[in-house]
Parts: C-alpha cells; structure tokens; sequence
C-alpha cells in the first residue's frame, strides 16, 4: 500500500513506524539542549540577578561604586538586548556573525548551547531580582542581627528562598526552552522540529507529521512540568509539625495511629 | 557597674524627619531598661541604632567606651554581642528550628557543627522549644518562633539584648509565654534593652524605664518613681491612658 492510499492513521502509524529512530534523536537532542540549557540559563541569571539586586553600600569607596555603575550597565543592555529580540534571529547572528566575522566555526551543539544558555540566562537575570526582592526583608535583618556578612545571609538565607519562590518560573523556562528549541533548525541543529520538517518534506504528510511531532512535544513537556511539580511539593514539606514522640503516654486524648516517620496522628 | 553602652547626643534623621533628637542614657552591665512611650516617638529607632541596623546621624554610641559610630568596633562583630529580637521574629524560614539557631554559631563565631548543636539545644530546652527542633517556622504558632528567636539570639552568647516589641505580633493568649522567658533571662542577669508596650513588664521586671516622647527622653528613672510617682505630666498622661485602659 503507497502512502497516498492510506487514511490519517495509517499514515500516523507508518511515520512512526519508519521515522522511530529520527523522532527518538530529535527529542534526545531538543531535551538535552533544554535541560543543559535552562540550568546554565539559571547560573548566568543567578550571578546576573544578584549583581543586579545588590543595592550599592555607602562605605564602598568611589572607585568600586563607579565599577558597580558599569557593570550594571552591561548586564542592564544584556538583559533588555537578547529579551527584546527573536531567538531565531539571535541564533543566526551569533553563528554566522562568528564565522565571518571571526573566522570561528562554531560548530552546531556549541552554537546551540550558547544561543540557548545566554538567552535564557537574560530572562532568568529579571526572575532571580524578583524572587530576591520577593524574599522579606526581615529575613536579611534577622541574619545580619546576629553578625551574618552581606555574602553569607545571601547564600544561606535569601537565595534558598529566592530560589524555591522562582521554582515555577524556572519550570516554565525549561518548557519553553523545549518548545524554542525549534527555532535553532535555522543553524541546522538536528532537535525535533528538524527531524518534523524532513519527515513532512520527505512525504508530504504535513498534517500527520505535525500531529505526531506535537504529541511527543507535549508527552515531554507535560512530563517535566509534572515532576517539577512534585520537586516543589517535596520542598515545602508538611504543612503540621506532629511532635515526634515515641512515648504513647504523651498522647493520652485518644493516638489513633503511631507512625515512626511522621509521629502520631489523632 | 561597669557601662556597657553609652548614647551620648545621639541623632537620627531620615530626610528632613527628625526621629531621633539629642538621645543620652546610659545601659550597666545586668541592667533590664524597658524603653515605653508612643508609636512613633523613636524607640524602635533608637534601639536599631544600638547594633547599627539604623545608622545614627550624628552623637556617640559607646560599647565598653569605643565608639561604634566611626568605624573602631567592626559591625558584624557587634552584631554577635548585642543580639536582638524582632517583632516579626524574623526566624529563618528555609531552615528548621536547630539550624535557626546554629547557622550564627556556625558561619559567625566558626564553631563547630557538635559545639554549636549542644549550645542551640540547651538554649531551645530553657524557652521550652527543645521538642520542636525539627519544625520549620511556618510550623510554629508566633509565642513559639518568638521562644525560637529568643533562643536563636542566646546561642551567640551575646553581652546585650534588644527586644524590639517582642510581643506586639502575637495573639493576646501567647503573649505571657515569652514573658515568661524574659523574666526567667532577666533574673539570670542578662543585660537587655526592651521597647515594649507591656507596662506590667516594664514595671515588675526592669530596674530602669525609660519614657520617649516625641524623639526625646521626656522620663527616665526606676519604674517606682515613673509609674507611681511621674515628675513630668507626659509621662503622667501617657501612663494613666494605659492604666484606664
């Protein structure tokens, strides 16, 4: 039977059947990129953001506040540069601007990873501000009260908190950053949406092509959102302390059940 | 006794808004000093001045007869031996109630993980929180993140603490047991410095009080004399409003 003879789902099973092994590497590739991407996207938006919040001491001396000043600014024109235009676009620039203008072929994955990285990295930069402006104020009092440095009460106190309040939004980065990654078909990077249109120009079955590339996009998409979700949960933690007493005689109004892990319940 | 702080002259201004107008007192090493007196008249200002969370405009602040305010004492070092507690507690919510109160010991005063538990759990057995080392703060009802915050304040084994109205956050049930933990420290013979609108406090337990009006010392003296025998009509005003109340 030829493929134009055969019905929507005919043709869906025969992609799959043929395709396997392409769809398999292009989602490897497009995962890969998304989650090695979103994590250094989160370290440059971590120092960025940081950098960013810091509010200029007034015993600093004047040459390292003018320093702050001009750093501030770069990172500033960063952030507003590579949020304000295209990633599509940003890729092209960026891989063949290297090459011709300095004669440095790039190469696809690292091309791929920097683009990806640096891009998320501006998004991420404005996040990480908000969440360390999210974190109350109070908690920065309570760890400089007892003699805590600037850099210390940050790493052991607000970032934690900062960090688990931006949570959602790192989630929602690494989904986009799945879906994006279509954009880097532009370099021929070899992700899903690459593997979707040689399918699809191979065939002419568009319709089914999309229809089976969507679906694996969205098993990958809604996998992660469900586990990021549940990395959350596991954060918080129990909402009640339950004192953790072995000795049933302290539950003398009625200890329905003893549990070692979360103690006794009534 | 031997001063432990001395304010001389000291001034506070945010913008053109003087808080703080010409302060002087003096705090002796055991000496329990309630500071009373309406919001806004400063005392809160004042004592987040004492460990340079407010940095004063003008006048001395003497610790052991250095002045703090131009740089001879390092900030952070201060901080370690004059403790506070805050209103809002402030307790640290990404940690448990036995790291609240080693991470200071730890990271600060560079004790070691055995040293700092055994003094946290000593200092969380005497305000009665010991059972709850595991609890994170959202856990806890505010008498006990004060209780924690108290204990938190203790391990650093400070010379000095301020109590910023320890108890004007919590529920009027949870009030007297954290009272209770301060008169307990009180008798022990720790120094402290307490802004408070407890009047029952300031007159049973401290041995010196002092009445803000306005930015100033309207009052100061032994809380005999200023809760029975007031010399200023402020001071008299002010106390019979929280008497009739």
């Amino acid at each position: 039977m030829s493929i134009s003879e055969m019905n929507f789902f005919e043709r869906m099973l025969y992609i799959l059947d043929q395709y396997s092994g392409s769809f398999f590497r292009g989602a490897a590739t497009t995962m890969v990129i998304a989650l090695v991407c979103t994590f250094f996207g989160c370290v440059i938006g971590l120092l960025v953001g940081m950098l960013q919040a810091k509010e200029p001491d007034r015993k600093d001396n004047v040459v390292k506040r003018s320093l702050m000043h001009v750093v501030r600014f770069i990172l500033t024109c960063y952030v507003e540069v590579f949020r304000g235009t295209p990633m599509m676009l940003q890729a092209a620039f960026i891989y063949y601007g290297a090459s011709q203008v300095f004669h440095i072929n790039l190469g696809m994955w690292s091309a791929a990873l920097i683009i990806v990285s640096v891009n998320t990295g501006a998004y991420m930069a404005e996040t990480v501000r908000g969440g360390i402006l999210s974190v109350d104020p109070g908690q920065t009092e309570g760890a400089r009260a007892i003699g805590m440095s600037y850099s210390s009460t940050m790493f052991h106190i607000v970032l934690p908190q900062a960090i688990r309040n931006i949570m959602p939004q790192i989630g929602n980065n690494l989904i986009i950053n799945i879906k994006d990654t279509c954009v880097l078909s532009i370099i021929g990077t070899v992700e899903l949406f690459f593997t979707f249109k040689s399918i699809s120009g191979a065939l002419y079955t568009y319709f089914e092509a999309a229809t089976v590339t969507m679906a694996i996009y969205f098993v990958l998409t809604f996998t992660c959102s469900r586990i990021l979700r549940y990395i959350e949960t596991r954060m918080d933690g129990p909402a009640n302390f339950d004192l953790a007493t072995s000795d049933t005689l302290a539950f003398t109004s009625g200890l329905t059940k003893y549990n070692k892990n979360t103690g006794g319940s009534f | 006794m031997e001063k432990i702080i001395e304010v001389e002259h000291l001034v506070k201004t945010f913008g053109t808004n003087e808080v703080l107008k010409d302060i002087s007192f003096d705090v002796e090493k055991g000496d329990v000093t309630s500071i009373i007196g309406a919001s806004g008249s400063g005392k809160s200002t004042l004592l987040r001045c004492l460990n340079m969370l407010e940095e004063a405009t003008s006048g001395k602040i003497l610790y052991h007869g250095k002045n703090i305010l131009n740089g001879e004492v390092n900030e952070d070092k201060l901080r370690t031996k004059v403790g506070m507690v805050f209103q809002s507690f402030n307790l640290f919510n990404n940690m448990n109630v036995l790291e609240n109160c080693m991470i200071g010991q730890v990271n600060v005063l560079k004790r070691n993980k055995a040293e700092a538990k055994e003094k946290a759990m000593h200092y969380l057995s005497s305000v009665g929180m010991a059972q709850y080392v595991n609890a994170k703060p959202r856990q806890l009802s505010g008498g006990q993140k004060q209780r924690v915050a108290i204990a938190r304040a203790l391990a650093m084994d400070p010379e000095v603490l301020l109590f910023d109205e320890p108890t004007s956050a919590l529920d009027p049930e949870m009030v007297g047991e954290v009272l209770d933990v301060m008169k307990e420290l009180a008798s022990t013979g720790m120094t402290m410095l307490v802004v408070t609108h407890e009047m029952a406090f300031a007159r049973d337990v401290s041995n010196n009080v002092i009445y803000m009006y306005d930015g100033r010392i309207e009052e100061e003296g032994s809380p005999e004399k200023i809760f029975n025998n007031p010399g200023k009509e402020r001071t008299q005003d002010f106390l019979s409003r929280f008497i009739n109340k």
